[in-house]
């Protein structure tokens, strides 16, 4: 069998995996562009390369995120959720319920047993709760995204963010800055904003355990913690590889059935 | 496909009503599905239900409606102001909602920055009750007769039972063929396309009738003759929730990969009832007819009535999933598609649930995602539906 790929083009990054015999055994992570086909390539040419072949190796690639429709590369186009569906339940077989936080937007997700959509719900058009949001929060505390969730854990007195808006929150957060609270209070208060606003969304979907968490903000551990905290159940970390790649794992194992089929 | 059909659901300005105005005739303008029309037929004027489509700017809307409030009477207030509806000589606001009733006094408020926004003859406005039985059909009665009289002093016309009769008569034979049309989508497989339907039953609010039986009935002689089914659909799937227009959206829904087969929305077929009856007093009939308790989320008391309704119809149409879109800041929908979501998945009907703005959509990749996703998530086969019991 020959080898399969999925690439995910997101609103802030674009990711792709190689699998073989339904093993991950390269992955790339590229900032996307303005032309997804372009960050697409990208990402391609950079697992490509770390797998050490090309193109013509793979036998079947599927396409997912919002730019999937301009992969040049790709056989067919998956939506995320199912994406990240499959993805999560490959890592975490017992996952009945996935939260995914990417960097425009978030899904919760209700899986069955053999990984299929059971129902779904996203934000609406708006930046609270999705990767955006911390990414403003960052840039107001001048520092970088990635230090957010391992400042929070230091907190022993975390502010508390009157509003959920990114707009709203961002003037809140300079509120704290200038009344000289902690970094790592004020970093516990945007995450727990951000939990907040997501716990809220998981909760309609009435979320059967086990819960695990996919996409960039899976990163965040102070944001898995406060919304693990929020809604009174244990997330389940993904370990075996990046959170943010599990899009396009899911992908990549999509193409591996069809692979198979074909 | 009509292209007359087609041209009359993309556009406000319109071929036909410039000839019946050009004619003498006089066109009136309407916001809301319980405005009986045929009292202005009967008078022997145009009734144009009004729409906000190809809104690009709310700055005019904004400007006299707070933030959180439907785009939908902001995109028609912005038409207003920007003169697309120069060509009424009189419009009716009712009570739809709260949002629509205050369309009545911003409309009024935007001409007095906006000279000539407001229609030259006529500007009424139409109260209607949420209750459709007792004193409050005994009101509306009362007040379509003095919509009536309004319309016969201002116009000088002479409004008879014998041309209401007529008036009915004729509105009658467009629900008939509306009913033949919606028949004809419930066959599996698919031989119209949501599209297609949708640009005939938005057509049906703005043509003048004649013309648009016309239409009506060569189309649905053209779709019986089809030798050839829909092609490619992976699923059906049903519409409901906030006024729509949006041909957009159903055309958006179709290239995913779905027929849209029916829906329960303003502008499209919400009213399955009997026919209005041709006989007896009009007004009563009339009145009867148009306040009814199920149609719309609007009136009180009625929600298990609409499931039951909006249930049955999903079966019919052998609809396999059901997307609820709502208008953002849209109370009565959003609201009421909570309900319906929790009781259409009792009776094993998945459903997707959809907050958009009225008009441009500005999330297509967002939306095309989830309606994605939402056919992925119907691909496993599913039970029957059943229907809400009564």
């Amino acid at each position: 069998m020959r080898m399969v790929a999925g690439c995910d083009v997101g609103s802030l990054a674009t990711k792709a995996v190689i699998m073989e015999r339904r093993r991950v055994v390269a992955a790339a992570i590229v900032r996307s562009g303005p032309k997804p086909a372009a960050s697409a390539q990208a990402a391609m040419d950079q697992a490509l390369a770390q797998a050490g072949c090309g193109l013509s190796d793979i036998a079947y690639c599927v396409g997912t995120g919002y730019g999937r429709e301009k992969i040049s590369f790709m056989n067919e186009s998956l939506s995320e959720i199912s994406c990240h569906g499959k993805g999560a339940q490959f890592l975490v077989p017992s996952a009945r319920s996935v939260i995914d936080i990417g960097g425009q937007d978030c899904k919760v997700i209700r899986l069955d047993a053999k990984g299929s959509l059971v129902k779904f719900v996203t934000n609406d058009k708006c930046a609270s709760g999705t990767g955006r949001f911390l990414e403003v929060m960052a840039k107001v505390l001048n520092i970088a995204v990635a230090e957010l969730g391992e400042l929070a854990l230091k907190s022993r007195d975390p502010v508390t963010l009157a509003s959920m808006c990114t707009v709203w929150a961002q003037a809140d957060v300079i509120k704290h800055i200038n009344a000289r609270r902690p970094a790592e209070d004020i970093c516990a208060g945007v995450n727990a904003a951000m939990a907040n606003r997501v716990a809220m969304m998981a909760n309609a979907l009435q979320l059967e355990n086990d819960i695990c968490m996919t996409g960039g903000v899976a990163k965040n551990k102070g944001v898995v913690q406060a919304l693990g905290r929020i809604m009174g159940k244990r997330i389940k970390e993904i370990r075996q590889i990046d959170p943010q790649l599990v899009g396009a794992l899911g992908a990549a194992l999509f193409a591996s059935e069809k692979a198979t089929k074909n | 496909m009509s292209s007359i059909l087609s041209q009359a659901a993309r556009s406000i300005d319109l071929d036909p009503v410039r000839k019946f105005k050009e004619k003498g005739g006089t066109v009136i303008g309407y916001t809301c599905s319980f405005v009986p029309v045929e009292i202005f037929h009967a008078a022997g004027m145009l009734p144009i239900r009004l729409r906000g489509i190809n809104t690009e700017s709310l700055n005019i809307g904004d400007a006299y409606y707070g933030p959180f409030v439907c785009t939908f009477p902001k995109a028609l207030l912005q038409q207003a102001g920007q003169g697309s509806f120069k060509f009424l000589d009189g419009a009716v606001i009712s009570a739809g909602c709260d949002a629509m009733r205050r369309l009545d006094e911003c409309w009024r408020k935007m001409s007095e920055d906006v000279p000539g926004a407001l229609p030259p003859s006529w500007f009424y406005y139409l109260d209607v009750p949420h209750k459709p039985q007792g004193v409050a059909l005994e009101w509306y009665q009362s007040r379509i007769r003095k919509l009536i009289q309004a319309l016969e002093e201002k116009f000088g016309v002479h409004i008879t039972d014998e041309s209401l009769h007529l008036a009915i008569s004729k509105q009658n034979k467009v629900r008939t063929a509306l009913g033949e049309l919606a028949e004809l989508r419930c066959l599996e497989p698919a031989v119209v396309s949501g599209t297609e339907a949708f640009e005939a039953l938005i057509a049906r609010n703005v043509l003048p009738t004649d013309i648009y039986l016309e239409e009506l009935d060569r189309l649905i002689e053209e779709v019986k003759s089809r030798a050839e089914p829909v092609s490619g659909y992976r699923k059906r799937l049903f519409i409901t929730g906030s006024i729509c227009d949006d041909l957009e959206l159903v055309e958006q829904i179709e290239a995913a990969g779905a027929v849209v087969v029916g829906e329960t929305v303003c502008y499209g077929l919400r009213n399955t009832s009997p026919l209005v009856s041709d006989t007896g007093d009009p007004v009563a009939a009339l009145s009867a007819f148009y306040l009814s308790g199920s149609v719309c989320p609007r009136m009180f008391g009625y929600y298990p009535t609409r499931l039951v309704a909006i249930s049955g119809r999903i079966k019919r149409t052998q609809a396999q999933g059901v997307i609820m879109q709502n208008i953002r800041f849209c109370d009565l929908h959003g609201s009421e598609n909570g309900l319906l979501e929790r009781d259409l998945e009792k009776l094993d009907v998945p459903t997707l649930r959809i907050e958009k703005e009225y008009g441009a959509l500005t999330e297509k990749g967002r939306l095309r995602m989830r309606i994605d996703a939402f056919l992925e998530q119907l691909e496993k086969s599913r039970p029957p539906v059943q229907e809400a019991e009564g």
